[in-house]
């Protein structure tokens, strides 16, 4: 291994902690939810606004114009909306089918609007979609500050935002206004995924999402335990990912992907003898 | 696991000592964004040069996932050669601000825009709107498919090595000068190989061959798919197998790292030959360097417009 390669290395890697530690809470949230693809579907929702906004003149065609940022905040925000209000009423239609639909139509669209462009279609998408090993300390400093804010939100608001993702149906007889704290939730997790999506691209952002999370289901039942399994798992991985690909010379994001899939395996193998031990307990 | 682990670590350690040996302290390292461009460096350079691509041969050269090897490369780098026209606009920027490298930065002496004093087809002149299509503001970027290109990018490389390590100015010279002659002698070749096939019309893949098309008298009639990524509209792929078989097109040239699904099932409908025509040095093994890379090319061309009008 080249050691030279460590001083880049480091802000991508506070990056990829930054990303397990509020991504590995949300999870919770999304497996519990039972809306598994709601973030790739947001995410998508969010590049779609910016794809508009980018066609439209107030930006000029600048991808890094403030207007491009807002757009797509604003579209995230109506995707929340959406996915809040359907969640209201128990249709027989599965919250999962709409995330579907919305992330289908919305790609789609993003794939209109881009063949109706002048130039530098193809490129648009790129931009929109981040790479880890670009991360700069500034970026990674931003992003904590603005995950610090989220969680802090979610911190006091945790016995709310818990009690409806375990049991909505309870929560709502209880009295709180479940639509409105839906519309929060998906909002506040729409801003941290479209965020998250320009630092490190969509599949990095998902195994954040939900892999630390299944790990840690498989593991143990009480909240505590779960995020504390989700985070060390999620660390671990970060720091084996990048390590694979310094020394295979893999693209950094792919690889810590592939290391998450490894990861999880080899949890889901030796499951058994922890259960075994939990039971003769 | 842990042998394994000492395996990777062992092998690792062994490639970077390859790729690093003490001995070329002295040269300049060089890093080109695409092949082509280590290749005429490599011409120009000879031995006092170090040059390493970062995009390979056979991959698009608009989209290049980096990979940590590149920060590492460009972080040392004493020069950085570019395709430029916004062809790495989307991969290459970050990977510039990340390498904490001054010498290199845009503007800086280290950093060579390759195509400042080449030929450039496609310029969009007045105002761009929609009706013109998929159009670069700044020109076509595969402008090194022109041999004549070819030469120039070679003198810019010969000029910003000199600059940048005056003493070898007189080596640079004399290998520019031999490389200038083959290449010229070359171009004989591949002139006299497709002049009985001027104005032939193709049609290609992507807007990548306009500046190699104008070089050798092909006419290029159409695109299958204008925007990379994007798939063609049915209404497009109709009006373009009518207009191939009206103006009896024979060829499709597509490169390599595009899916040739859609050129195929335009073959089937109009008859058409199928080429796979690799439009960057390694972009086949037979083309491994710049003069192999249009030799390849043109005998490629050559053998298909000959097979398919029988002449």
């Amino acid at each position: 291994m080249d050691w030279a390669i460590l001083p880049f290395l480091a802000a991508p890697f506070a990056a990829s902690l930054i990303l397990t530690g509020i991504h590995a809470y949300l999870g919770i949230h999304v497996v519990e939810r039972g809306v598994i693809f709601v973030d790739l579907s947001l995410a998508q929702i969010a590049a779609l606004g910016a794809i508009l906004a980018i066609l439209l003149p107030f930006t000029g065609g600048d991808p890094h114009d403030p207007g491009v940022y807002w757009m797509s905040l604003g579209f995230t925000f109506i995707g929340a909306a959406v996915f809040s209000f359907v969640h209201g009423r128990r249709a027989r239609i599965p919250q999962e089918a709409i995330i579907g639909i919305s992330y289908a139509v919305a790609s789609a669209l993003a794939v209109v609007m881009l063949s109706k462009t002048t130039s530098e279609a193809e490129h648009l998408k790129d931009m929109l979609v981040g790479n880890i090993l670009g991360v700069t300390w500034p970026k990674a400093l931003n992003t904590a500050f603005l995950y610090g804010a989220i969680g802090v939100f979610h911190y006091l608001f945790r016995r709310t935002f818990l009690a409806i993702s375990l049991d909505r149906e309870r929560a709502a007889a209880d009295g709180v206004p479940v639509r409105l704290w839906d519309f929060l939730f998906y909002a506040s997790f729409g801003f941290v995924v479209t965020s998250s999506v320009s630092i490190a691209g969509v599949l990095l952002v998902f195994c954040y999402l939900i892999v630390p999370s299944v790990a840690a289901m498989m593991f143990a039942d009480r909240i505590g335990p779960r995020l504390a399994i989700g985070w060390t798992m999620g660390t671990v991985v970060s720091i084996l990912g990048i390590y694979f690909s310094v020394v295979l010379d893999l693209p950094t994001g792919a690889a810590i992907v592939c290391t998450f899939g490894l990861v999880l395996i080899g949890l889901a193998l030796v499951r058994p003898l922890f259960v075994r031990i939990g039971a003769r307990r | 696991m842990r042998l394994i682990m000492q395996t990777f670590i062992t092998a690792a350690l062994a490639i970077a000592a390859l790729a690093h040996p003490a001995a070329v302290a002295a040269q300049l390292r060089v890093v080109t964004t695409t092949t082509d461009l280590a290749a005429l460096t490599r011409e120009v350079g000879g031995d006092r040069v170090q040059v390493d691509a970062l995009a390979r041969g056979y991959q698009d050269p608009h989209f290049v996932e980096a990979k940590p090897s590149f920060i590492l490369l460009v972080n040392r780098a004493d020069l950085l050669v570019v395709v430029g026209r916004e062809m790495e606009i989307g991969w290459l920027p970050p990977l510039v601000t990340n390498s904490r490298n001054a010498k290199i930065q845009p503007g800086a002496a280290g950093y060579l825009d390759a195509s400042l004093n080449v030929r450039i087809l496609e310029i969009p002149t007045g105002q761009i709107t929609r009706a013109m299509g998929d159009v670069h503001p700044s020109g076509n970027p595969h402008y090194w498919l022109d041999p004549d290109n070819g030469r120039r990018i070679a003198q810019a490389i010969r000029d910003k090595l000199s600059e940048l390590s005056p003493n070898d100015r007189a080596y640079f010279a004399q290998r520019h000068t031999d490389f200038d002659r083959r290449l010229t002698e070359a171009q004989q070749r591949w002139d006299a190989a497709l002049a009985p096939h001027k104005g032939t019309k193709i049609v290609t893949y992507h807007r990548s061959w306009p500046n190699f098309a104008d070089r050798f008298g092909l006419t290029v009639i159409g695109y299958v798919e204008p925007k990379p990524g994007i798939p063609a509209s049915t209404s497009h792929l109709i009006e373009l197998i009518a207009e191939m078989k009206r103006q009896q097109v024979t060829i499709i040239m597509v490169e390599p790292y595009f899916d040739k699904k859609t050129p195929d099932s335009i073959a089937r409908e109009t008859g058409a030959i199928v080429l796979e025509m690799p439009p960057s040095v390694g972009g086949v093994p037979e083309a491994t360097d710049y003069i192999k890379l249009f030799d390849y090319d043109v005998n490629l061309l050559v053998a298909a417009v000959k097979k398919a009008t029988g002449k």
